[in-house]
């Protein structure tokens, strides 16, 4: 689990006014609950409570709480008197935006959920701003065409699944058995985060190159699995990594986001950027530093020059494409 | 019970900024500053009746822009018996504007898949925002259910270091300068953009805007930007665009990625395959594929990926620029 972020005054004050929209009048709450439910610490809620207890407008207090209640950790409130807001507000135009996309964005991911229920929800987020604003972002459809059904299933059964994987230097494994744990789609690529039965560790797997997925109903997820702790972090260094410093240009940045840089970044000039990054296999850095064409390179060491060098010679080097047509 | 006990109690922002929505809500005629500033916890306790209040005045302004970050829309209104007599200004919060059109209940499902939705965000420049609107959509669903969506965790890729100031200057009508290296020619410019509505287009980020120096609609992909943004928070703020423009300037970049069209060869057994299989397969093609796209660049490096396994048919500017990476590459490495 990810640590709850802190509070501003604004959360604040939004969680008031969810609060006075949520709770009815008269009836009993207790604070885990409502903490479950609003996902925020129970000393929020709590304060929350305190707060609208001591608001007074012209010499009135609207909410009538019983404090010494809320000291036990139960929550009643009795809305005295007309001035006392009942309902939530509407969503400002960055909010109705960031959660409309959102939706579009779980509306692109096969076997989430039915575009119905996407739909409705996206009508109910439109009915809740004011529309002379327009939105602010705007996610285009992501033409992901995967099927994550077969995985979710396993998922919620705690079974394992097996399949035939193409790991990223191209070597395909047959019958791998993972004991998936959870489905992380990121943009446009979908790792599946589970255990490997063979290496006896967390991994990610990429999901496109997943082939012949079957659910193994007999394989419950091991006691490891479950012990085993998810970060948010598709790739996490260990130990052994080697140390590679990379440069790159603008248009290549997006690298020092991707590769998790060890080290403060160092500006080299107006554009050109270096920094240090851990990685496990040199040969996992070809398909990255390649794709940019010369926006990004290896400087040290050099066994992994050598290793982005010989992944992009294999589009120069006649030799690798024409592969006689009788060859098994 | 709020007796004389918490008399001295230190009102906080959060209780300020609810007793001020409150008051502007239930008001008939609406506030005066003075009548706000003069009776609302919060404010009251430092207000001068006859000197100085313009610490306070600030503090009002600063609420009320907090108040619009969340949704809550603090008019300034002259009644129509005073003219226009900006002294009898008076504040007050519509109604009709602040309450959902109609009473909606989520259902723990529904309640779950918002909650996905606004944490796809997570660590993102638009997190604030996706979680406050999910605690207000929170207090529209049944405390102490569950749902069954489980186990997954989406992600929208952002980490434009220009996507929050972009995203305010949208939201507060800025134009914004910043400099532009075009691909074509690798020339840099500073360009100055009234910045419409970011989108995600093709996994990156790029802002729509009215270019200044143009005189057009135009989209910026933010990766391109070499500089930090500068917004111009002095100038008056440019006016609002229009829907039907902002509508006419996606339908025109879709039109022109319609145009533009590859074609590519897949070689079977490769890593390359195994991407464009599911495509492969809806096109009903043996090994060729066909790409629609935005940016030949962007194609380019997605391309690029898979050495040795894609034959770039056409359009030959699309392969020279393949190749060309692949020889630089090559070069740099050497």
């Amino acid at each position: 689990m990810r640590e709850p972020r802190k509070l501003t005054d604004s959360d604040r004050f939004n969680l008031m006014l969810a609060l006075v929209g949520n709770l009815i009048d008269g009836a009993e709450y207790d604070v885990p609950e409502l903490a479950k439910h609003f996902k925020v610490p129970e000393v929020e809620i709590t304060n929350a409570v305190k707060n609208l207890g001591f608001i007074e407008i012209n010499h009135h207090s609207p909410y009538g709480i019983d404090f010494d209640e809320l000291e036990d950790g139960n929550v009643a409130v009795n809305y005295k008197e007309k001035m006392s807001l009942k309902e939530v507000p509407r969503l400002s135009a960055r909010q109705a935006s960031a959660l409309a996309a959102g939706l579009v964005y779980l509306k692109s991911i096969p076997g989430l959920a039915d575009s119905d229920e996407i739909e409705t929800l996206q009508k109910i987020i439109a009915s809740g701003f004011d529309k002379t604003q327009a939105p602010e972002i705007k996610i285009n459809p992501i033409g992901i065409d995967l099927d994550i059904r077969i995985l979710r299933q396993a998922i919620n059964k705690g079974v394992a699944i097996k399949c035939d994987y193409q790991d990223n230097k191209g070597v395909t494994s047959i019958g791998r058995v993972i004991e998936p744990l959870r489905i992380d789609p990121q943009s446009e690529l979908i790792y599946l985060r589970g255990w490997c039965q063979q290496k006896q560790a967390l991994r990610s797997f990429r999901i496109d190159r997943m082939r012949n997925t079957v659910i193994l109903p007999d394989v419950p997820i091991s006691e490891a699995a479950k012990q085993a702790e998810l970060q948010d972090e598709i790739y996490v260094p260990s130990d052994n990594d080697i140390e590679v410093v990379l440069e790159v240009e603008p248009g290549a940045y997006g690298l020092m986001y991707d590769l998790k840089p060890i080290a403060e970044t160092v500006v080299v000039n107006k554009t050109s950027r270096r920094f240090t990054v851990k990685v496990g296999d040199v040969r996992n850095l070809g398909p990255l530093v390649t794709r940019y064409g010369g926006g990004a390179k290896v400087i040290s060491p050099a066994d992994a020059k050598k290793a982005v060098r010989d992944f992009a010679l294999a589009a120069i080097n006649p030799s690798i494409g024409s592969v006689p047509k009788d060859a098994e | 019970m709020a007796d004389k006990s918490v008399a001295k109690y230190k009102i906080s922002r959060p209780e300020r900024l609810f007793a001020l929505t409150c008051a502007l809500l239930y008001s008939k005629v609406g506030l005066s500053k003075h009548q706000i500033l003069s009776s609302i916890p919060g404010y009251m306790a430092d207000y001068k009746p006859n000197g100085n209040n313009k610490s306070l005045e600030r503090k009002f302004e600063r609420d009320k822009t907090t108040l619009k970050h969340n949704g809550i829309i603090a008019e300034a209104v002259i009644p129509a018996h005073e003219d226009e007599n900006n002294q009898a200004t008076v504040y007050v919060i519509k109604k009709s504007d602040f309450t959902w059109p109609e009473n909606i209940q989520l259902t723990a499902r529904q309640l779950a898949l918002l909650t996905l939705a606004a944490e796809a965000w997570a660590g993102g420049s638009l997190s604030t925002a996706a979680n406050k609107g999910i605690v207000k959509l929170r207090s529209m669903g049944v405390v102490g259910e569950d749902s069954d969506i489980v186990g997954i965790a989406p992600r929208i890729i952002e980490h434009e270091p220009n996507f929050r100031e972009i995203n305010n200057a949208i939201s507060d009508l800025r134009v914004i300068k910043f400099d532009y290296r075009n691909p074509n020619t690798g020339v840099i410019e500073t360009r100055s953009v009234e910045p419409w509505l970011i989108q995600h287009l093709d996994g990156q980020w790029v802002v729509l805007g009215f270019d200044q120096k143009n005189k057009e609609a135009r989209n910026f992909m933010l990766r391109r930007m070499i500089s930090r943004v500068i917004v111009s928070a002095n100038s008056a703020p440019f006016d609002a665009p229009s829907t039907e423009a902002i509508q006419k300037a996606t339908e025109d970049l879709e039109k022109f990625a319609d145009k533009q069209i590859a074609k590519i060869r897949i070689k079977p057994d490769t890593a390359a395959w195994f991407k464009y299989e599911t495509k492969l397969n809806e096109q009903k093609a043996k090994d060729v594929v066909t790409l629609r796209y935005y940016d030949k660049f962007v194609l380019a490096e997605q391309i690029r990926e898979y050495p040795g396994q894609i034959e770039v048919l056409e359009p030959k500017e699309l392969d020279d620029l393949v190749q060309a990476g692949y020889k630089k590459v090559v070069d740099d490495h050497a």
